[in-house]
Parts: structure tokens; sequence; C-alpha cells
């Protein structure tokens, strides 16, 4: 029988574009490859499971941390280098080459997402993915299409211990 | 001929015959111009066209303020040479490139919701110069400058309701030529998108102040009044055992009409008349200048229309126009309710009964032979409303369509549940329904409950069930005990900022001792969105800024109390002053808003008004202090309404979910270069600081918006004390809602002055350890170190052709 459920590419652009899917090992491989890393958190990070894991990774990859929205307050007393910035804003000056970054030491290669609402930090990284070149891998609960690499959309549960392997792994 | 405006002419030869000359081409235009040239000077822009504020003052806006671009997609289908994939920058087959395409679809929210207050604003203009005639005075309250958005925008000062059409039929027109230019392989440069963006926003303003303006003057509407009467609003001030006519929409030009009948045949206190959205708050207006007790109610905002409508409490349901779902026949049917659809923009594909006897149409709509009907017959429909609730009422009764589920109903449906997730992945707010459906089951609803403040009745979630459970039903039937204490209070709107209060407040602004205005904009109906603005209002109020609402902003700053049961309309007073919270009105209402500002650059700055948008403008970005808030708008209108501050200087900080316009307007606070304006004196440039850091930008958090707003309301003009304390509030707000200190602090410091009072010997000593600066501690003075300077006399602008050696 001849196949004919071969070549079904599409003939229109249609630029559907996806992030690719990814296990706490590739992200952990992402994550230790990048040059300048910076660990963005929204203000779900404040949840006490979670905000403990977002620390340990900060620690253990040495990650500088954006903490936006309302996230900072979590952060002070526990030792990382976190700074606020509103995430709407931080999209924009990531896809500006002379931006000086957080830290004057100039602009990132890898952002690294967790715990936004996943309309959000979508919408944002849809500006950093079509106008720059840096690279974003979400680690939250949530699939994020316009991520360029992304956790799939997984229970509280099952992320606790994906992020618990990450750590793990760095 | 030509310059024939009114009177009469004869035409030799002709007898007998009768010519009618409905209107002249231009003519009113020509007239109005006459008449302007006793208006004093004009600035260079009235009657501006596409490209008339480009040069002058958008591109020196938006070279500051950049537009930040987050596609919604990749692709691009608005023409047949597509679809095309755009991502990563790519140009489309017809030679957009990514950043165009969505620089044309924010545009695209900007012309639309301009083209709707327009609409409203051209509507309510005819239908009342037919009611009330063309010479109507327009009497808005004790002051002079009575249309600050028109003059700026026309050069025109119009007294009377004929005198605006003008304007209207300007707006109109430029509405024509914006809309023109999205037809493909037309403009293309994401940037000059961007400008006709900010220029349909300044026309926006003008359609909003025609809209409001025409109706404060012919139907009565409080007028510039701090004192408008308090007003009942949430579902649960509505009498249960009443009938209950429930009008939906923007546009209060019908509902007068129901008002006017129950009026004449003493019904007011027999039945319930309440809306949603802006028809609701301006029926609270109607005839209320002289504060007579009111009877109507408002509701809420558009997130609550399909939850009042699943209470089965609507008799009647009337829809006029703009914020209306698509969904009311379906839903309203199921229950039993008829709609009446009563303007042309919403026909819902329901059967006209303008021309029918008005008992005939009753009893079709009785007998359910037909869903609804259209009747823009504004005294039928006066009649027909009314007197339909009546009938319907006991009908409905009896047919149990009043009655909310059963709670044997409700396990069912909450047994149904098969935790598939579908409602979660669909959800707009993410909201954890598979969660609290597993709580339900085993019975405790509590999780349900929660939900109820955060659901904003989309139904996404009933369209991918696949056991069919109504869940917004499940939701609303749980929170039964919530909903009937949904009461609070709302000052009626008052209409305009009168010139006096402007003269008594102007100062204090531009120098910044009243620490700014928080204007609140827009319907916040996302997710806690109503609460979060009772928190975000109360929070600038107890630190005496002037809050400013609109629309459903205003009503939600209503629905909560303190621990003494009082709203913040009882607790704050309604003039515009320090501390002072201020109901304007409706969306419409905007436009007063805008206006504010513009008069404080007018009466308090002495600046030209007419035709001078760049310059007003300017004087406003530099000096005024305001900040906007649109916390969850669903619509189109927001995002003109927010352009049109943003062309006026004016910022605005949106809801998490605004980022789906597509369009921001950031500065790149790190570059110097951006922070830098002429001293009007002499030409020289001049240092600022940072701020206002955005003109549209989103927040995640309410918590995060408040320290945004407040450090954006600091301005290059502040004196000392106006920048000590703007830098107080900031401070403190940034460490209660952020965590700590600032990083970028120091920024706004010119002098020791500028330090917050309480801690100025610690700031002092930070700037020495962290900054350098030196200090002298004896004279407790800054040597050097600011980037900035002090200069008390300095007059910053933008603008290079304002400047003495220019």
């Amino acid at each position: 029988m001849v196949d004919t459920t071969k070549n079904t590419k599409l003939f229109t652009s249609y630029g559907v574009t996806t992030s690719k899917a990814i296990n706490p090992d590739m992200a952990a491989k992402m994550i230790s490859k990048a040059k300048r890393p910076l660990l963005v958190v929204g203000t779900g990070v404040l949840r006490p499971e979670i905000l403990d894991r977002a620390v340990k990774i900060a620690k253990k990859a040495n990650i500088p941390i954006a903490a936006t929205g309302s996230s900072l307050n979590g952060f002070l007393d526990k030792d990382v280098d976190a700074k606020y910035i509103n995430v709407h804003q931080l999209g924009f000056y990531l896809t500006d080459p002379a931006w000086p970054g957080l830290d004057g030491k100039g602009n990132y290669d890898t952002i690294i997402v967790l715990e936004f609402k996943k309309y959000y930090i979508n919408q944002v990284l849809s500006g950093t993915r079509n106008f720059s070149k840096v690279k974003s891998i979400s680690i939250g609960k949530d699939y994020v299409q316009n991520a360029t690499m992304s956790f799939g959309t997984i229970s509280r549960e099952e992320h606790f211990v994906a992020l618990d392997e990450l750590i793990d792994l760095l | 001929m030509s310059n024939l405006t009114t009177g009469s002419f004869s035409i030799e030869d002709l007898e007998s015959v009768q010519i009618t000359i409905n209107n002249i081409v231009g003519a009113a235009k020509e007239a109005a111009d006459e008449k302007a040239k006793d208006l004093g000077p004009l600035g260079p822009s009235t009657w501006p066209g596409l490209a008339t504020y480009r040069d002058d003052w958008n591109l020196k806006l938006l070279a500051r303020y950049e537009p930040v671009i987050t596609p919604m997609c990749d692709q691009c289908c608005y023409c047949t040479y597509g679809p095309c994939d755009l991502s990563n920058n790519k140009r489309g087959a017809c030679g957009i490139d990514m950043l165009g395409h969505n620089g044309r679809e924010f545009f695209l929210r900007v012309i639309t919701g301009t083209a709707c207050h327009a609409a409203h604003g051209r509507h309510l203009l005819d239908h009342l110069i037919e009611v009330f005639g063309e010479d109507l005075p327009l009497k808005l309250g004790q002051s002079d400058v009575l249309t600050p958005n028109i003059t700026i925008t026309t050069g025109q000062r119009p007294m009377t309701l004929g005198e605006i059409k003008p304007a209207m039929e300007f707006t109109e027109e430029q509405l024509t030529q914006l809309l023109a230019t999205v037809h493909a392989g037309q403009e293309s440069a994401e940037i000059d998108y961007d400008s006709k963006a900010l220029f349909s926003g300044s026309l926006d303003h003008v359609g909003m102040e025609i809209s409001d303006i025409v109706q404060i003057a012919a139907l009565d509407f409080p007028k510039a009044d701090p004192e408008a009467p308090l007003i009942e609003m949430g579902v649960g001030t509505i009498d249960k055992e009443k009938p209950f006519l429930c009008v939906i929409g923007h546009n209060v030009g019908g509902v007068t009409y129901m008002m006017d009948y129950m009026e004449e045949h003493d019904l007011t206190d027999k039945m319930e008349l309440g809306g949603l959205c802006c028809t609701a708050i301006d029926l609270t207006r109607y005839k209320e200048a002289d504060r007579r007790a009111p009877y109507t109610k408002v509701i809420g905002s558009m997130s609550q229309e399909l939850k009042i409508i699943r209470t089965g409490l609507p008799d009647v349901i009337v829809v006029d126009e703009q914020c209306v779902r698509g969904d009311i026949v379906p839903e309203a049917q199921k229950l039993g309710i008829p709609v009446i659809a009563s303007n042309a923009k919403i026909m819902y594909g329901l059967p006209s009964r303008d021309d029918q006897d008005v008992d005939a149409t009753i009893e079709e709509l009785k007998s359910g032979a037909i869903p609804g009907a259209v009747i823009l017959d504004y005294d039928k429909l006066g009649e027909i409303a009314v007197r339909l609730t009546q009938v319907m009422h006991p009908i409905r009764q009896a047919a149990g369509f009043r009655t909310i589920a059963s709670d044997e109903q409700m396990k069912e449906w909450v047994d149904k549940c098969a935790d598939c997730g579908s409602c979660y992945l669909v959800c707009p707010e993410e909201l954890e329904i598979p969660e609290a459906m597993k709580h339900a089951k085993e019975g405790d609803y509590s999780y349900l409950v929660d939900l109820h403040d955060q659901c904003i009745g989309c139904r996404r979630c009933e369209q991918v069930c696949k056991k069919e459970i109504p869940i917004l039903s499940v939701i609303e039937k749980a929170s039964q005990k919530v909903i009937a204490e949904e009461k609070g209070w709302m000052r009626a709107g008052r209409g305009q900022v009168s010139d006096a209060e402007i003269r008594s407040e102007g100062l204090n602004l531009v120098m910044g001792t009243t620490p700014g205005i928080i204007a609140i904009i827009g319907c916040p109906n996302y997710g806690d969105g109503a609460k979060s603005v009772y928190y975000i209002a109360e929070e600038f109020l107890k630190r005496n800024y002037i809050v400013v609402g609109t629309g459903c902003g205003s009503m939600d700053m209503g629905m909560y109390k303190d621990e003494n049961g009082q709203t913040l309309y009882e607790r704050f007073p309604g003039g515009f002053q320090s501390g002072g919270l201020v109901n304007i009105g409706s969306c419409v209402s905007n436009a007063h808003i805008t206006g504010a500002a513009q008069k404080v650059a007018a009466i308090f700055g002495g600046r030209t008004m007419g035709g001078n948008l760049a310059e007003i403008a300017d004087y406003v970005l530099n000096r005024v202090g305001a900040c906007g808030l649109a916390w969850g708008a669903f619509s189109q209108k927001a995002a003109s309404i927010g352009t049109g501050c943003n062309i006026y200087g004016i910022p605005a900080v949106l809801g998490p979910h605004s980022s789906k316009y597509r369009r921001a307007l950031i500065a790149k606070n790190y570059d110097d270069e951006k922070w830098k304006v002429y001293d009007a004196r002499n030409g020289e440039e001049m240092a600022i600081p940072p701020a206002p850091e955005f003109l549209l930008i989103t927040a995640e958090t309410w918590q995060e918006a408040i320290p945004m707003m407040a450090k954006a309301c600091i301005r290059p003009s502040d004196n000392s004390m106006g920048r000590s304390i703007k830098l107080t509030h900031w401070m403190e707000l940034h460490a209660k809602y952020i965590g700590g200190m600032p990083d970028d602090w120091w920024k706004f410091i010119r002098t020791e002055a500028d330090l917050p009072l309480a801690k100025r010997a610690d700031l002092m000593k930070k700037l020495e350890e962290e900054k350098g600066w030196e200090i002298d501690w004896k004279r407790k003075k800054i040597i050097s170190g600011p980037k900035i300077k002090f200069d008390v006399s300095a007059q910053p602008t933008n603008l290079k052709r304002l400047c003495k050696e220019a």
C-alpha cells in the first residue's frame, strides 16, 4: 500500500510556533550551559513549597533572581541575589542588547521563568521570542507556548517532584 | 454663495419653486470658525489630521516611551495574501513585519474604542437635539472651561448642543481617515501606527466629552457636584419580591423613557430598575442635579452579566450598546426572560416591533412566541419595558424561573464531574475549578465560594465540559449567601471637575504637595479586580492623593466596607481635593479626567488651550502628577481611553490581562539620553529623573501596581517639598508591597530637601556610603553627587519651539 500519510507539512505558513517540551534533566542542562542566566519569578513563588525550591535553584546554580510582581518580600531574608523589576519592563529590556542588566554587567542569554499565570508570562515571552535571541526556559506547572523550552502542564504534586529533580541535577 | 452659512438668498427667474436646504456642507464648521475669532489666541493644531501631531509631539513621546510589542500569535490573516507567518519579525506577503502588524492590531483596538464613544456621542447628540433643540445651553456647573478636549482639538468652545456639531463631524471624519490606514499595503511602520493610535486616543476623549456633556446638560445630571447622592449598589440590594427590569450597556437614552414612564405611573417603589455597566451609572444620574432621592440601582460590571441572568431575578432585560455580551438572548431564553434590543448597534437577529401596537408586542413577548424584540422607538420602549416587567414577574415566579437550583440538583451536577481538568486549562483566570469540584463532591462548597469573586462569568469552562455541567451556575449556587450580601454605596457620577476646584488644587499638584491624581479609569472585571481596586483606592486616599474614578471602577470601589460598615464613598469627600474620592461618572466621563489635567495647564498654568495639544500635553507630562489605572478591562474602549491619557502625558498601569492588547509604552530607565528636557527659559538641556518611566504598562498584582503608580506621579517640576512627599509615599509603599527600599530612589534626589523628612539623615548616609556623594554633615547638605539639579524657576519642556532662545 502506498503510504499516503507521509509529507503532511502545511503548505501555508500558519506559524504556530510552540516551545519544546522538556524534562527536568534537559532544563538542568540548559541552565548549567547558560553564560548569563537569570531566574525570573512571579508572585506565585510566594507559595512556601515553591519559594523554598526557587531559593535552592538560585543558590545551587548561583543565579540572580528577578523578583517580579510582588514576590521580592519572599527573598529578602534568604541570602540570594534578588532584585525587583516589573516583568513587562524586564521583557522589553531583555530585547535591548545595551541593557546593563540588574547588576550592571550586561544583558542575559537565558532566563528561567517560574510561577506566573501562564497567560501573562506567555504574553511577555512573545516579545522576547520574536524580538531577541534570549532563551527562555519555563519550569512552572503550566506549558508555556512562547518559551523556548517548557515543562508541560502537570499537577502541583508532579511539579514539586520535577523541581526537586531539577535541583538535584544542577 | 460659498460663504453662506445662515440667512437667505434669492435666485432670479425661479418662480413657485420650493427649495429646502437641510445642511450646507462645511457651514457649521465655518460658522464655528467665525465665532472662534473672538476666542483669543490659538495654538498651531486646530482641526488636526493624521500627521498634525506626529512630528511635533507624538514621535517625541515615542522616542522616550518606546513601543513594546508582545504579539498574540505568529500569524497575520488579515488579507487573501496570507495567512503569513511573521514570527521572529518576518515580513508577510504584503510586506508588513511582525512589529508593524501588531502596531496595527493595537491601533485597531484604539480606533474601535474611539468609534464606540464617538458613535455613542453622535447618537445622544442627535437624539437630544431632536428632543431639546439645538439651542439648549451646555450648563455643566460653575465653570468657564466647559469643553477642554473639544477646545484643545478644534479651537472651538461650544456653548449649546448645536454648537457641538462641528466637533462631532470632525471626529467622525478623522475616524474614517484612520480606519482607511489599515487597508492592506498602506501604513506598515509600527511607529506610525503608534502615532495614529495616539491621535485616535485624543479623538476618543473628544467623543467621550461630547457624549457626557450633552447628557449632563440635557438630562439634568449632577453638574460638577461633589455631593451628588449616594446610590445603592450590588445584586444584594434587589428586592426579590418585586418585578425587576434589568438594563445592560452604556447608552442612557432609552432608559430615561423607562424612568419617565415609571415616575408618571407611580411605579418607582413597586418595581426594581437596575443595571450593569455604564447604563446603570448614567441612569442613577438622570434628573439628579437637584439631589432627589434615588430609586434606581447599580448591579455591577460586564463580568456580572451572566451571573445576574443565572440568578433568574431579571424579569425583562433591555440591552443598548457597547459592553454587552453576545449570548444574552440564549441565556435569557433558558430562564424565560424576554430581551429587548434598544439600539441599532446590537439587534441580535431579533424581529423589529417598532411598527406594532404596544399591547400586541407585550402579548407576543409574554407568550414566548419570540425571545425578544428590537424596539428603537423610545416612547414605545419606555412603556413596553416597564409594563412587560410587571407582566412577566408573576409568570416567571410561577414557572420557577426566579428560583435557583435545588440542593439535589447541585449535588447531581457536582457528582458528574470527571476531574478531566479541561475547565482549568481554558479558564482565563486559571481558576482551580477541578480542585473546588473535588471538595464539593465531599460536601465542602467553600472552595466553590472562593471562586465566585474571581470568576469573570465567561462560561468558557461550560463550553468545554464534556459532562455538560453548568459550572457557572454551580459556583453561583454555592455562593448564594455571599451574593445576597453584595451591597454597597456609590456616589452618583458628579460630572466635570470645576474650574474653582482646579484653581484651589492646581498649585498643590504642580508643586507636588498633593502627591498626585490616581485615576481609576477602566472596568476591573478580572479576578479579584473589584476588591483590588478598593484596596488601591483606599491606600491612596489615606495618603491624601486625589482618587478619581469612572465607570465600573467607580462601582467596584463602593462594593466593600471597612470594619465600621462604611464604604469608601461614605468615608471620603467627593470633591477634587487632597484625599477626595471623586466619582466623575460613566466611561464617557473619562474625558473629564484628561479634562482636569488639561484645565490645570490652562487655568493654573495659563497655557493656551485652543488647538494647542502638544503644549498642554507637555505641561501635563512635566508637571501634573497623575497616573491612571485600568485594572482588568475586557474591552477595546479601555485601549482608546488609556491611549488618550497617554497622548496627554498621563501614564497608566493596566492589569496583567491587558498585556493582550499587544503594545505597551515603556522607557529605558537606564539610558540617560532619554531623560533630558529643555529649560524653556533659555533652551538649554536639563537632566530629569526617570519618571514617569512608562506611559502604558501592566502589573502582575495590585500590590505591585500601587508603588508603580506612586512612582509614576513624580514629575520634573516637583518642588522640594513635593518631591519629598512623593518619595516618602513611593518608598513607604515599595517597602510595604514589594519589600525593602527601591534600588533607584537616589536618582530622584536633587538636594537634601528632596529627601523624605523622617529618614533624611539615614538616606544621606546611604548616599555617601553607597553612591559616593559628598555630604557636609555640619550643614546637613549634599555638596556633590546628584546628576539632576534643582532650580525652582526652571521650565521643563520637551518642545524646543517653546524655548525663548529656540
